[in-house]
């Protein structure tokens, strides 16, 4: 796994924006029986989500959010010198949507904007680059992920129908060099990757596909397997790297995978539970933007009130993984709103 | 033994007693996510992974501590 280390990096706020539309699991009664619906939240935790409007993008949720957090921190969009958007369901196959979203935030010629395909793994790789770009000599990023999953999936598959939620965040990163030292381990293993794949959509498959191929497809119990074998190693190995110890950490904020996974970390790793917050009842597996809606729901009040110390992972689609561990975060703003 | 056996009694929704080397497996109860679930169980209890994959060839109890055994 690659290790590495940067100093000077702080988080001011971090919004999310959800869809208002929801559903609930008594939605899906028209496509799978009770007992089928109960088995699948048993495992997955999954009570409701908010799903997006046909036209509704990622990029929509996340200008809603980003907008919103350059008012609350009073930030001039002149002021920030990069914008990364992470998603997996980008607006268009071209432009990249950093490049829209850099045009619909009235941000300066001289931001740069880019795009990072990545998914579950995405926020964690996110926060290491806007890290990078800081060593690099950048003072303010917004770092924009989130993902319209729902759009993609089959709904007669029950391993991901039920599963998924849409939601998009914004999270501000500022320099400051009395900042502590922040730690990153970041791995990929591209053997798995079609574990997890939605096979149209690019270039390998031409002409018409089948509906089936514009779907997501997961190997449930592969993906499991990956995530228990890798997760508690990672969050080991960047724990050491800090020299922290389970103990010292307020906040584990791992992707929203599933309930069950979760839980299993917990058990494996003997994290008390109320350091790792779990909102998946709530929105499903919101992809790229799980990570920050923890920061917006669960952990918002502790992080907002007091120096935080976080641990973030996120692991999944790629095969990718990633974790930081961030000390002394203190927010000044985090809020979920309904677009 | 019992751990892993009681653990497995409520995967698969039967009695704790009736689990023993001969169950059977049938397909209904042995899908997708007893499988899962029964990949998590084997890491709690044995600190042991298995592939999904597997489990899904058992046909009976003794076949997982099988896979169980050649695995540690």
């Amino acid at each position: 796994m690659s290790k590495s280390s940067v100093k000077g990096v702080t988080i001011q706020g971090v919004t999310c924006a959800v869809p208002r539309k929801q559903l609930d699991n008594q939605s899906f009664l028209d496509r799978f029986d009770e007992k089928t619906i109960a088995d699948v939240a048993k495992l997955t935790g999954v009570l409701s989500r908010h799903v997006a409007e046909p036209g509704q993008t990622a990029g929509d949720l996340c200008f809603a959010a980003a907008e919103k957090l350059l008012a609350d921190l009073q930030w001039a969009p002149e002021s920030v010198d990069a914008l990364i958007f992470v998603s997996q369901t980008p607006d268009q196959r071209m432009p990249a949507t950093a490049c829209i979203l850099h045009g619909r935030l009235g941000l300066s010629p001289q931001c740069q904007a880019f795009d990072v395909g990545l998914g579950c793994s995405g926020y964690v790789y996110g926060t290491w680059l806007v890290a990078a770009l800081m060593a690099a000599g950048l003072k303010r990023v917004l770092l924009l992920a989130g993902d319209t999953s729902t759009q993609m999936l089959d709904p007669d598959d029950r391993g991901t129908a039920m599963l998924f939620g849409d939601a998009g965040s914004a999270t501000a990163f500022e320099y400051d060099e009395h900042a502590p030292q922040t730690y990153f381990d970041l791995g990929t293993d591209g053997t798995g990757a079609q574990l997890l794949t939605v096979p149209a959509g690019g270039y390998r498959l031409c002409g018409p596909v089948s509906p089936r191929d514009n779907t997501l497809h997961m190997d449930g119990s592969a993906v499991f397997g990956f995530t228990i074998s890798t997760v508690p190693v990672l969050i080991k190995n960047v724990l050491e790297q800090a020299s922290l110890t389970i103990s010292d950490i307020n906040i584990f904020a791992l992707h929203q995978a599933n309930r069950f996974i979760l839980q299993h970390i917990v058990k494996k790793l003997k994290i008390p539970a109320d350091a790792l917050p779990i909102n998946i009842e709530q929105f499903g597996n919101t992809s790229s933007a799980s990570i920050p809606l923890l920061f917006c729901t669960n952990a918002a009040d502790q992080m907002k009130s007091a120096p935080t110390t976080l641990l973030m992972a996120g692991f999944g689609v790629g095969l990718s993984w990633g974790a930081a561990v961030f000390k002394d975060v203190r927010l000044q703003c985090a809020s979920v709103i309904e677009v | 033994m019992q751990e892993f056996y009681s653990g497995l009694a409520e995967i698969l929704e039967v009695e704790p007693e009736t689990i023993t080397p001969d169950f059977k497996l049938d397909e209904e109860q042995w899908d997708s996510m007893a499988i899962i679930s029964c990949v998590a169980l084997i890491d709690e209890v044995y600190g042991q992974l298995v592939s999904g994959s597997a489990l899904v060839e058992c046909k009976i109890v003794a076949d997982i501590q099988n896979l169980v055994s050649k695995s540690a």
